[in-house]
């Protein structure tokens, strides 16, 4: 259901976030807005956290931050692709991120283009996926897929037409991740291993 | 202030404070309350040990899911907020989360 109380919303979000800083003992400042609805690909709520805790937030590829944003969305009930309704960001952590992953989509881009070889991101959520998804659709001679189920899901770029060609997805970009990430590809799973 | 050994207000055999401790359980419960359909039946006991805190949550059979989230994306976030939380007190705060008839 998309937010239809953006008042009640915003008042959800600042009941949590009090919480965090009450309770949780955090020290965070936050501000919810409106977005702008003439504007498209805009969030309706856009909370900006400042204050001493913001690193908190962004290390780890903001995963801290990410996790505020996933409990408000349930919390208003957005299933997963309402998602992007609220946009969490801090210290302009998102706006930074994308221009990271725009550089890299360049940089695969012309990687995969030069050695014909499809090329695998690490996992990552969609919102970012769909960063590195709408960069490379501008880019010519290269095609992009997702392969992957949950939170393995990674991004992959292949040469234009080739999206049949196998791709061995990255390793986990985390400590801990259990059980080898078969970063070689080599001896694939489905037995076109070795050649590509 | 910085606790050094176990002075009156920390939980016996902890290095943290009964305060703390409460602040956490209510934080959990907070955020679960807000996440379920039957808030009321929301419940969160913890067990202290030495090294970590075990916040072992309970909801109404029907919202188990709704803690959990599609693919254990809410769960995960719970666990995430609450390890930075175990970073800032200095003491890990850990979440299970029972499922219908699970003994506490």
């Amino acid at each position: 259901m998309p937010i239809d109380d953006l008042q009640q919303a915003a008042q959800k979000i600042a009941e949590l976030l009090s919480n965090m800083n009450k309770l949780g003992g955090f020290r965070l400042k936050y501000r919810i807005s409106a977005g702008d609805p003439q504007e498209e690909d805009t969030a309706a709520l856009n909370v900006e956290l400042a204050g001493p805790d913001t690193p908190l937030l962004t290390q780890h590829n903001g995963e801290l931050l990410r996790a505020f944003e996933t409990i408000a969305a349930q919390v208003l009930r957005l299933d997963q692709r309402e998602q992007s309704q609220i946009s969490f960001d801090a210290g302009n952590f998102k706006a930074l991120r994308e221009a990271e992953l725009k550089m890299a989509a360049e940089t695969a881009a012309a990687k995969v283009i030069e050695s014909g070889v499809p090329f695998a991101f690490p996992p990552m959520n969609s919102r970012e996926r769909r960063v590195l998804h709408m960069v490379l659709r501008e880019i010519e001679g290269v095609e992009t897929a997702s392969n992957g189920e949950g939170r393995d899901r990674f991004l992959a770029v292949y040469p234009e037409g080739k999206t049949h060609l196998p791709v061995a997805a990255q390793a986990k970009p985390r400590f801990g991740g259990g059980g080898g990430g078969d970063r070689g590809g080599r001896g694939g799973r489905d037995g076109r291993s070795g050649r590509r | 202030m910085k606790e050094t050994g176990k002075i009156a207000e920390t939980v016996r055999g902890t290095n943290m404070t009964q305060h703390e401790m409460v602040a956490v359980e209510e934080l959990v419960r907070e955020i679960a309350r807000a996440l379920v359909d039957e808030p009321e039946a929301v419940d969160v006991q913890t067990v202290a040990r030495d090294e970590s805190t075990i916040l072992k949550l309970r909801v109404a059979p029907g919202d188990v899911g709704k803690v959990i989230g599609k693919q254990g994306r809410t769960a995960r976030s719970v666990r995430t907020i609450l390890s930075a939380v175990s970073m800032k007190l200095h003491h890990r705060y850990t979440l299970d989360i029972l499922e219908e008839d699970e003994e506490v």
